[in-house]
């Protein structure tokens, strides 16, 4: 028998309501509320602990909740995470997102919550964790629960697990090729079922690709810059350009991180203060001159010719290789933000 | 323009006096079969095998694989411009072995395109190979100039191929078919109204053709693709041997000679034709080294189809990575004049199953046929024989190979890449990616 660990907030683990929710993480050596639920079903695994946090106490005060939380769990032997569900509640479902992500980092185990498709969370989390579609409110405990559980027993008795639609939760971006017999479906070959898709494309109704295009975030050119002599500029790059130390430890593929650098003073980047920790492209050429990809030089002549006003002091830089859409937006907002307190009103953005 | 296909169902290969085919038995005399593969001097060692589904055999470097076939009407030969007079491919007669095949493997060397074929065991059914009984050709060239390279043109060995596929297919000549499947299309402006009132459908193929040397890439009629315009051919042109198979194209993407001359999916478009829709033929189209070739070809293509009159084409890469481009560009075309398209194609999402799917992505593509994934990771148990040499996989650079990928015991790591035709683009593939 495996054993599992459940996350619930103050309100599930019958701590107390929205007076309670700056409750500070417990951990109760019994299962608690819907744990019930789930070991009624799972056969192989069995809930023997319940962590307790309240929703606020994770929302205002996470990196504490988290290592808090952390603490709690350390020398506990369990092989499976669970938490919520957390229906559409928004602060329930980062908080279940914010455990389960950290705790599978940490304990290396699998960390199941569940959601429903509106609440935030999915979108932060579905990536990192195994999501299950849930309901919009807490009249879908059991069903929610119960989806957890048979997902969780299948873990635990090593059998194979299905696609994401199958299995009930959420894609986290990953794609495996599978017979379709494995499945249980019918092989049918390629081309029939390309002529099948036609036909009913052609029609007009329900066909579902095999292949789903993601959206595409498409954000509006701004409009351009009437002067660019009377505002403020700053230097951008995804090309990896960092002080020779990499200070920051900004990685060098699948980049999370990014850095902001002073060129107070500087006519120049020079080498070798500079370099790129880039591992998408042939470093030799910004290794030896890292102005062909941060163009501090062209910008500070074209300052000295007049065509240009004010630089910020600092350049901000990551790397673009191998970086999720999702964390280059996060890092893109949170420039932006940066460069705004600044007084920044355009960006010279270098990629490779 | 009637091709018909008359058939014979090969339920045993054996070793015998004289090639004859008879009540399913194809028995081969081996040193005429030999004699016909060392007519070409550059071949220095040949020997033959047979090998039937469940026989615990690996074969590899594989190179290609071909249909044992003979020409009874129409055309002189089965590969014409290729080994064969240049005559149309469109009609007439062949006569060819059926549920089998001929295998065409190096005996040491391998290369880019080169792939891993199981007979037996839990990869047998990565391929349609491995429910055939095929014979297999291992043999040697003195090729120096290419020995040590990863690319390679593999000259010697697939024209070996073709002589010898022909050769066997030959003792068909004066037989009665088992079977006989019948191809035909009245002139797109001569078909009943009944027949024009369906969806008119268009079959685009892109067939690998993105080497500039010459000697490696698809060829329409002996002609290298590479130099073409997207042209629009009978389908019958493609079953009828029109088409043969280059030697670049990284393996779990290839479309083989064999699958070229049954291609599936112009099989079920033919055979839907009439009943659920109006099959116009096919655009051969090609695949690109450079932007402008790419774009060129797309539009092309589209205002074909849209001459044409078609209301959906079904898009088919032999390919992953750069032609993603092509391919992409193809679709976006064709919806943009208002042909509804489908695509078919395999995915690369990386070990990890995390990366884009495709290199190029676009909206306009709603409806995409996965086939399969080519860094998909897998582990081969030693098997008790490999015909040709397994170490190629890690020595030559074949894709989905690498240094140090064949272990001491025989067993391998390997990505699906290197797997012999897996991925079938030519849509026989019954797998195909799924989110997780």
């Amino acid at each position: 028998m495996k054993k599992a660990i459940l996350y619930l907030n103050q309100f599930f683990g019958q701590i107390g309501g929205e007076d309670k929710a700056d409750f500070e993480p417990t951990l109760e050596d019994k299962p608690v509320g819907s744990a019930g639920i789930f070991n009624g079903i799972a056969k192989n695994v069995k809930i023997e602990q319940t962590l307790i946090c309240g929703d606020n106490f994770m929302a205002s005060h996470t990196d504490e909740a988290i290592a808090q939380c952390l603490k709690l769990l350390e020398g506990r032997k369990f092989d499976i995470f669970i938490a919520g569900p957390a229906f559409n509640a928004g602060r329930y479902g980062n908080a279940c997102g914010q455990i389960c992500k950290a705790v599978q980092e940490k304990f290396k185990v699998p960390a199941i919550t569940s959601m429903n498709e509106e609440n935030p969370g999915v979108e932060m989390f579905k990536r990192e964790i195994y999501i299950f579609q849930g309901g919009n409110r807490a009249t879908a405990i059991k069903q929610d629960m119960a989806a957890m559980a048979a997902f969780a027993d299948k873990i635990a008795s090593g059998a194979p697990l299905l696609p994401a639609a199958m299995e009930g939760y959420f894609p986290r971006g990953i794609r495996h090729e599978v017979f379709l017999e494995d499945l249980g479906m019918e092989p049918v070959m390629a081309c029939d079922r390309a002529v099948e898709m036609l036909l009913l494309k052609l029609k007009g109704d329900g066909y579902l690709t095999e292949l789903p295009i993601p959206k595409q975030d498409l954000v509006p050119i701004a409009p351009a810059v009437q002067d660019i002599r009377k505002i403020k500029i700053a230097l951008v790059t995804s090309g990896g350009i960092v002080p020779k130390d990499n200070p920051d430890r900004i990685e060098s593929a699948s980049a999370t991180k990014w850095g902001k650098y002073s060129i107070a003073g500087l006519d120049k980047l020079t080498a070798p203060e500079f370099k790129t920790i880039h591992a998408g492209y042939d470093p030799e050429q910004a290794d030896k001159n890292p102005n062909v990809v941060e163009p501090l030089d062209a910008i500070r002549a074209l300052q000295k010719e007049g065509r240009l006003g004010e630089v910020d002091d600092y350049f901000y830089t990551t790397v673009g290789t191998g970086t999720t859409q999702g964390e280059a937006a996060r890092m893109g907002r949170e420039i932006a933000a940066e460069l705004k307190d600044r007084g920044v009103e355009a960006v010279i953005l270098t990629a490779t | 323009m009637k091709l018909e296909i008359g058939k014979f169902f090969v339920k045993k290969i054996t070793f015998g006096p004289k090639t004859e085919y008879a009540d399913g038995v194809l028995s081969i005399d081996k040193d005429a079969a030999l004699a016909k593969v060392m007519e070409d001097e550059h071949i220095t060692a040949a020997e033959l095998h047979i090998v039937n589904p469940g026989d615990l055999v690996r074969l590899v470097p594989v190179k290609d694989a071909y249909e044992m076939r003979c020409r009874v009407a129409g055309a002189k030969g089965i590969y014409p411009g290729v080994t064969s007079p240049l005559e149309s491919a469109a009609h007439g007669r062949i006569h060819a072995l059926k549920d089998a095949s001929l295998l065409v493997v190096g005996k040491h060397w391998g290369s880019f395109q080169d792939g891993i074929l199981d007979m037996g065991g839990p990869f047998q059914r990565n391929t349609i190979y491995g429910a055939m009984r095929n014979l297999v050709l291992i043999a040697d060239t003195d090729e120096e100039f290419e020995r040590h390279e990863q690319q390679k043109t593999n000259h010697a060995l697939r024209w070996a191929g073709f002589r010898l596929s022909e050769y066997i297919g030959e003792c068909l000549r004066d037989l009665k078919p088992e079977e006989l499947e019948s191809w035909e299309l009245d002139a797109l402006n001569r078909r009943s109204a009944d027949v024009q009132k369906l969806p008119s459908v268009v079959y685009v193929l892109q067939p690998q053709t993105q080497m500039e040397v010459p000697g490696f890439n698809t060829l329409v009629y002996g002609w290298n693709a590479n130099h073409m315009l997207p042209t629009y051919m009978h389908p019958n042109e493609i079953l009828g041997g029109a088409v043969v198979s280059g030697s670049f194209m990284p393996c779990s993407s290839k479309i083989s000679t064999f699958e070229h001359c049954n291609n599936p999916t112009i099989k079920s478009l033919l055979k839907a034709h009439g009943k659920t829709l109006n099959f116009l033929g096919v655009i051969m189209s090609n695949l690109n080294v450079v932007m402008e070739q790419k774009v060129r070809m797309a539009v092309m293509v589209a205002q074909m189809a849209s001459s044409l009159g078609a209301d959906g084409a079904i898009v088919a890469e032999e390919g992953y990575g750069n032609p993603d481009v092509d391919y992409i560009q193809v679709l976006v075309e064709l919806e943009k004049v208002g042909v509804k398209t489908v695509g078919i194609s395999n995915e690369c999402t990386g070990r990890d199953g995390k990366s884009q799917p495709l290199v190029a992505l676009d909206a306009a593509a709603t409806a995409l046929i996965s086939t399969g994934n080519v860094s998909q990771m897998y582990t081969l148990q030693p098997m008790p024989l490999v015909l040709g040499e397994l170490e190629a996989l890690a020595r030559d650079g074949l894709s989905g190979g690498w240094e140090g990928c064949v272990k001491a015991d025989g067993s391998a790591v390997l990505e699906n890449n290197a797997m012999f035709c897996s991925d079938h683009p030519s849509g026989f593939s019954v797998k195909r990616c799924f989110d997780f």
